[in-house]
Formats: structure tokens, C-alpha cells, sequence
């Protein structure tokens, strides 16, 4: 007999959850074939794997943009049974909350193939369906604001947050504290039908309240909107963001990106919204298998790093993998980054497009493991803020930083040209990609997770990092607790897990107790 | 035939001449518009990888040749605890650098107007030395690897990052006065930098390459030029930037890099 060589390299020892009971596991994430892989055993329901990262190379290189976590003011439970049971956000979390969501309701005027919130019409109608109250709302914003002091940004979310009747009034409780900028997620029904609506919202669009819209925007292709919104919204898309742009309002376009629909759309996103007046940012995210889904296979499905790889084939003009960065807030592996500077629409014979990245040696500022002293601290603290998931393009402060990196490009005493005073005008037309893969109950990860810097705030005013809240089964239970009504675990619709699933009331799937 | 032989490597000019440009060139409007004030491949990133490489130690004396506006030498004495020389052919360069020092490192950094071919140390006098992107654009190379060593004492470390280049296949656009500048018509093959420091009597004991480093380094001035062709073309024409052939010669730098004809390598060497 011969001993064997193993096919993969042995990264790491973490713990992750049972994706079908939930239970807390132990995990490994190996290397094998240049892709990164977490593979662990419940004793009930057996192995389980998924492909987390594409390109174990950029994984490795990535874990060097990790930046030492800063403490929130306040933390909301105790740490009993470790992570993820905890939440949240508990003592022993590593990061505050760059991003607050408040899901104003679960009530949705699309029923959609993919929603990782499972929610929709029959929500709205159903037994478990909730929608919060403007009091709640307050006491929501208040947890957010007793944890972070000044919190930069919070994102009302659904369901479809437009369709409460008091969306309004609770922009108007956000922005009453000291809370920097406004984020409303939406599919755009409303902003295409309702221009009344929408200039109530460019009303409170105004200098250091910000309101900018964050835009569900998946594709241009037919096809792609029938297989991801089942239905095709093409036209309310763009008259959503035309009626966005005659009152100011910027918009972020977020592609949720699965395997096998809209993956060739991914450059057809970036140049739509590069050449629309009312676009400054787009967010790529790889579907996030929790909720409602198509049916997928966890070990080819797409992740960060495929994103990323599809940017450089297919605006190869423009960009490459290199111009993006990991953002050191959360899990490096998490998120990526980058900023366009550009001049006029593509098409334009001087059209001009430069990623800052390409501009100044972004890794000498933000790889925490190589530089215990970086060459200008100002700089480092407008990068950091820039590469995190509190940036969002347009607010005043994010401005402000491009400025700073502005100066960074040292120029006005040697060489006659003030780049400051020059790029204020270019800093209105700075464009920001973000590529963001959430964990679900195969790829959770509790290392990522204890960093997490994205959170749901829940009615009892707690802070659950996103990820747990999708897949540990926190959404499950404050939809219980909002309606009274018990509600089942989703189980994720992974290839492997067919013959022990079955359809929920709401197209999601369960396993029968 | 060596490349020495080849032809005269500074096209005629006379070494003196080219020296004289080079430190000119290097804090000239131009470059720095390029490449910022204090530009070399691989960032400060990179000076870390040098300076770890030379196992520099708190208390060291350091002398750092063509030191620019003294980024490098600010890093050793505040991150490294050296005491260090800087030393440049640009006088505007050192009194940038001097303007740079904060008061807690004045006793631990000094700033020279000097001359890479006549060190002004005395023999044995300092433990290291390095020289990043530099050794490319002095015309006498022989004569500066020969006043490193000079003024190490023994068992003392020079450490060298810098642009190799295969002169015998580098391509036309790359050999004119304007690429000098840009350090890249002079630059010898990384066996070349070994000879030479051998040849002073020095043991090389590390050659690494850091090509990635070039093709930012690419990348980042192809970038500056497409930003101020967008907010400065006045400018750019003011100082005579032909945007059509700085084009083409980002690319027949691209292309050099990708077929190894131009690179970037760290070399330490150690004085017996």
C-alpha cells in the first residue's frame, strides 16, 4: 500500500452552520485548483461544500487588507453560546456597524424567483407578513444611533420599502439624527409611476442629509428579467432612473449576478450606468443563496473573485482585475472596491476614465499586515473610508476624501497644476463599483461573519451582522415574533439538498418536520 | 561583445551631460507631473521589502543615495530606527527633504547635496546603503558601486532596487534622452548589477525579481497622463507632452516587460 498526496491545500479551521437544521459546525476552507472551498459535516444531515472564492491566489493575497476593528458604543446582547448563536451585535463581534438596514416591511408589489428575503405579495397578504410601525422605526434608528454615535449611512429595505405607507416619514426620523446619508433599496416600481413620490424624495436629497437610491438593476437583457424578477421591467427601470435624474437624486445600480442568466451582463451594467446622468455607483453580488432562489450548485457557483474576472474581460477597455481592492472594514474576501475618475459618457470621442486605484499605490496604505507606518496618514484614513461598506458616492463626506486622495496625487507645487482644484469638478463625476459576495448557509464562515460590518437592525432594536440574519435562521425569527405566527427555516434549493426539500407557501424552499 | 560595447550608452551626450539631466529630470515639472514627487516602483511597499532584506537594525547608520525628496530615508529612521544620510545630485530635492524632517527625527536624518560618484563619508563609516531606481541613471556605474562599498564597513550591506533591462533588445522608443530620465535607457541586465557590485568587491547575496512593480509603475504613469489629458491639457502642452508618442512609448514598454526585456530587481550584496 502507498501513502497519497491530498488534492488541496488546507487553509483554515473555522465554524460554519448545518445549511440544513442550522446547527453551529466546524468547517475547513482548502485551496484545490486555484479555487477555495468550505467544506464541513453535520453528524445528521452529512457533508456539505461550496466553492467560496474563485481564485484562491487573489483569496490569499486579499487576507492582507484586514483592518483592526473598531468597537460600536454599545453592544446589545451577551456572548452565551459563541458565534453565530449570539447576535447581536454581541462583545465579542470585531467591528461596528458601517451600514444599518431597516426592513420597513416584507410586503412586495413583484414576486420574484430570486429574493433573499423571501418576500412578495403573498407576504403582504400572508399570515407572517409584518410591516413595522413609525414608532419601531424610531426605536431602530435609536439602537443604530446609542451603537455608532454618528452613524454614515442607513438603507431602508424590504420587501419593497416604497410600498409602506410611511416610508417618507421615516427618511424624515433618519434624518432628523445624526445620521449622514439615507439609502432606500427598491425595485423602482414606485420611482417610475409616481414622480410626486419622487421629488418628495429629491426634496430630502439636500447637503448633509443625502438621499441617494439603491436601484435592484440586474441586466438589459429580456431574458435576464424574466428569469430574476419574473417579469420584464426594462422600461419601468429606466423611466425609475430618468425621473431619478430630473431631481437630483443619484442612483446605485445593484445586479444581483447568478450563474448561467446574467453573468455576460455584467459589462453591459457598468456602461449603462456610466453613461446614465443619474447613476454614480453600481454593486455587483453574486446571488446570495438564503430566502428564495433558483435551484443552484454550491460548488460552482459564483463568487467575488468571478465577478471581478468578468469586469476585466468584459469592459477590458476600462478595467482590470487589478484596479479593485478589498475593503479592510469587513472580511477582506467579502467585498471588493474600486473608484473611477471619468469625464463626459462613453461614446464621446474625448470621453476619459481613470480608476484611481491605477493613480496611487492604493496596497502601500491599506495592507495592515505589511505597514505598521504608511507615508501619510490623512491619506490611509480617506482610503479606509473610501474602501468600506459606509462609502456610498455623492454623500459630502465621501467627497471630501476624493479630495484628499486628490492631494495625494502631489502636483501643485512642482508641477503647475492644482489636481484639487482640478478634480472638484471630476469629483461630481466619480464612479464607484462595488462587488460583494454575501454569505448563505453554505458559504457561511464565521471568521468573516465575527467581522461583519453590514447590519440588520431588528424591531427590538438589536444589530444582526446580514449574513446571520439571512441564513442562521434570525429572519425566521423576528418574522415570527413580528406576526405571532411560528415560520419555518428556509433550506437553501442546492442541487444536492432536492430529494429532502419541499416547496414553502412562499417558493422557498423547506425541509417537512 | 558586451553591452558596454555596444555603443555609448549615453547617446552621445556625455556623462556629464546626462548626469546633469537626469537630476534635473528627476525633479523636473515633467516627471513629477508623470510620477509624483517621490516616485519609484513598488512604492514604499517595496522600500519595506529592500530594507528588510537588508536587515536594517534600530541604530544602524544608513546612507541612502539619490534620496530624492527623502520618503525612504524618513521611513528607515521613523519605522526602522536608523540613523540615516541622504544624499542627492538635486539640490531643490534636499531642501524638500530637510523641509520634510519633523523634530522628532531631526537628530536621526541628514540631508546631502552630493554626488553618487564621490560619497561624502569617510571609508567604513556606515553599516548600510541602498539606492532605489537609481543606479540605472548614473553614467559611471563602476564609480558608484565602488563608493558604496567604500564607505561600508565590513560585514556592512548595500541593497539595490532597480530596473533591469536586456539592452541589446530594447526597442527604439525606449533608448532616447527622454526615457533616460524615466530610467530605462541605461538600465544593464541584473547580472550586469551583480558583476558590477562584485567587481567592488562586494558578495551578492540576494536577487529578487519584482517585475509587477514595473508594470504599475507603467500602468500609473499611462493614468496620470490619461487624468490630465481630462483636467490639465493646457498644461500638457504648455510642457511639450507629445500625447501621441508618449503612447507609443507606454507601449513598447508594455510589450518590453512582457517579453522580459525590461524588469525590476532587489540586489543585496554584502561587504566582505
Amino acid at each position: 500500500m502507498t501513502t497519497r498526496e491530498r488534492d488541496e491545500v488546507f487553509l483554515e479551521l473555522t465554524r460554519s452552520i448545518c445549511p440544513v437544521c442550522k446547527q453551529t459546525i466546524n468547517a475547513e476552507v482548502n485551496a484545490r485548483d486555484n479555487q477555495v472551498f468550505l467544506r464541513k459535516r453535520c453528524p445528521e444531515h452529512g457533508e456539505f461544500e461550496a466553492r467560496v472564492y474563485g481564485d484562491a491566489d487573489m483569496y490569499v493575497a486579499a487576507q492582507r487588507f484586514n483592518k483592526p476593528g473598531t468597537r460600536p458604543l454599545t453592544t446589545q446582547t451577551e456572548v452565551k453560546d459563541g458565534c453565530p448563536s449570539d447576535c447581536g451585535l454581541c462583545p465579542e463581534h470585531k467591528q461596528h456597524a458601517c451600514l444599518g438596514i431597516i426592513e420597513v416591511n416584507t410586503g412586495c408589489n413583484l414576486d420574484c424567483p430570486i429574493c433573499f428575503a423571501d418576500s412578495g405579495s403573498l407576504r403582504d397578504k400572508g399570515p407572517d407578513g409584518y410591516e413595522i410601525t413609525l414608532e419601531q422605526c424610531a426605536t431602530m434608528l435609536d439602537a443604530f444611533v446609542a451603537a455608532e454615535g454618528n452613524p454614515e449611512v442607513v438603507m431602508f429595505s424590504g420587501g419593497e420599502p416604497t410600498i409602506h405607507k410611511d416610508i417618507l416619514a421615516m427618511i424624515d426620523l433618519a434624518q432628523e439624527r445624526p445620521i449622514d446619508a439615507v439609502n432606500l433599496n427598491t425595485n423602482g416600481i414606485r420611482l417610475a409611476s409616481d414622480k410626486r413620490f419622487v421629488a418628495e424624495l429629491g426634496r430630502r436629497n439636500r447637503p448633509g442629509r443625502r438621499v441617494n437610491v439603491y436601484l435592484q438593476f440586474d441586466g438589459l437583457d429580456e431574458a435576464t428579467h424574466l428569469s430574476i424578477r419574473g417579469r420584464d421591467l426594462r422600461e419601468i427601470k429606466q423611466r425609475a432612473l430618468d425621473n431619478c435624474a430630473e431631481v437630483g437624486l443619484t442612483v446605485t445600480l445593484v445586479a444581483a449576478i447568478e450563474k448561467g442568466i446574467n453573468e455576460h451582463e455584467i459589462g453591459a451594467v457598468i456602461r449603462h450606468g456610466l453613461v446614465h446622468p443619474a447613476v454614480r455607483s453600481v454593486v455587483f453580488q453574486p446571488v446570495t443563496h438564503a430566502g428564495r432562489h433558483v435551484e443552484f450548485d454550491p460548488l460552482t457557483r459564483l463568487t467575488n473573485s468571478d465577478v471581478l474576472h468578468a469586469i476585466g474581460r468584459q469592459v477590458r477597455e476600462w478595467l482590470t482585475v487589478d484596479d479593485f481592492f478589498p475593503v479592510p472594514c469587513c472580511a477582506p474576501t467579502c467585498r471588493s472596491v474600486t473608484y473611477l475618475l471619468t469625464q463626459g459618457t462613453p461614446g464621446d470621442p474625448d470621453f476619459g476614465l481613470v480608476p484611481i486605484p491605477r493613480l496611487l499605490q492604493v496596497e502601500d496604505y491599506l495592507d495592515y499586515v505589511a505597514n505598521r507606518v504608511v507615508p501619510d496618514y490623512e491619506i490611509r484614513e480617506a482610503l479606509e473610508k473610501l474602501w468600506s461598506a459606509s462609502a456610498f458616492i455623492g454623500t459630502d463626506t465621501n467627497d471630501d476624501r476624493l479630495t484628499k486622495i486628490a492631494d495625494a496625487l502631489d502636483c501643485a507645487d512642482a508641477c503647475g497644476v492644482n489636481l484639487p482644484e482640478a478634480l472638484t469638478t471630476i469629483t461630481e463625476n466619480t464612479f464607484m463599483i462595488v462587488v460583494q459576495d454575501f454569505l448563505d448557509p453554505y458559504t457561511l464562515n464565521v471568521r468573516q461573519l465575527m467581522k461583519c460590518c453590514v447590519e440588520e437592525i431588528t424591531p427590538d432594536g438589536r444589530l444582526i451582522p446580514f449574513c446571520a440574519y439571512n441564513s442562521v435562521g434570525y429572519r425566521e425569527q423576528v418574522r415570527a415574533e413580528m406576526s405571532g405566527v411560528e415560520v419555518a427555516d428556509v433550506v437553501p434549493n442546492a442541487v444536492q439538498l432536492k430529494p429532502l426539500l419541499v416547496d414553502s407557501r412562499y417558493g422557498s424552499k423547506q425541509v417537512p418536520r | 561583445m558586451t553591452a558596454h560595447e555596444v555603443a555609448d550608452p549615453t547617446g552621445g551626450l556625455g556623462a556629464e551631460q546626462v548626469k546633469a539631466c537626469c537630476a534635473t529630470g528627476y525633479s523636473s515639472d515633467l516627471v513629477t507631473l508623470l510620477l509624483g514627487s517621490s516616485y519609484h516602483p513598488g512604492g514604499t511597499t517595496l522600500t519595506r521589502r529592500l530594507l528588510d532584506a537588508i536587515g536594517l537594525q534600530t541604530g544602524e547608520r544608513l546612507v541612502d543615495v539619490a534620496s530624492g525628496i527623502g520618503t525612504t530615508s524618513l521611513l528607515a529612521a521613523q519605522d526602522y530606527g536608523a540613523l540615516v544620510d541622504g544624499v542627492d545630485l538635486s539640490e531643490a530635492n534636499v531642501k524638500l527633504a530637510c523641509g520634510a524632517v519633523a523634530a522628532d527625527l531631526a537628530d536621526r536624518t541628514r540631508f546631502h547635496h552630493g554626488d553618487a560618484e564621490a560619497l561624502p563619508f569617510p571609508d567604513g563609516s556606515c553599516d548600510a546603503v541602498i539606492c532605489e531606481c537609481a543606479l540605472c541613471i548614473f553614467p559611471d556605474k563602476a564609480t558608484a558601486a565602488t563608493e558604496m562599498a567604500r564607505v561600508l564597513r565590513p560585514g556592512g550591506r548595500v541593497g539595490i532596487s532597480d530596473i533591469t533591462a536586456d539592452p541589446l533588445r530594447l526597442p527604439a522608443e525606449l533608448t532616447g534622452l527622454a526615457a533616460w530620465v524615466a530610467c530605462i535607457a541605461d538600465a544593464r541586465p541584473a547580472t550586469e548589477y551583480r558583476t558590477l557590485l562584485e567587481a567592488a568587491s562586494l558578495q551578492v547575496t540576494l536577487v529578487e525579481h519584482h517585475t509587477h512593480a514595473l508594470d504599475r509603475m507603467i500602468r500609473q504613469i499611462a493614468a496620470r497622463l490619461d487624468l490630465l489629458k481630462m483636467i490639465a491639457r493646457p498644461r500638457l502642452d504648455e510642457l511639450g507632452v507629445d500625447l501621441t508618442r508618449a503612447g507609443s512609448v507606454l507601449d513598447a514598454a508594455r510589450t518590453a516587460v512582457r517579453d522580459g526585456i525590461l524588469d525590476y530587481v532587489l540586489v543585496v550584496a554584502e561587504k566582505p
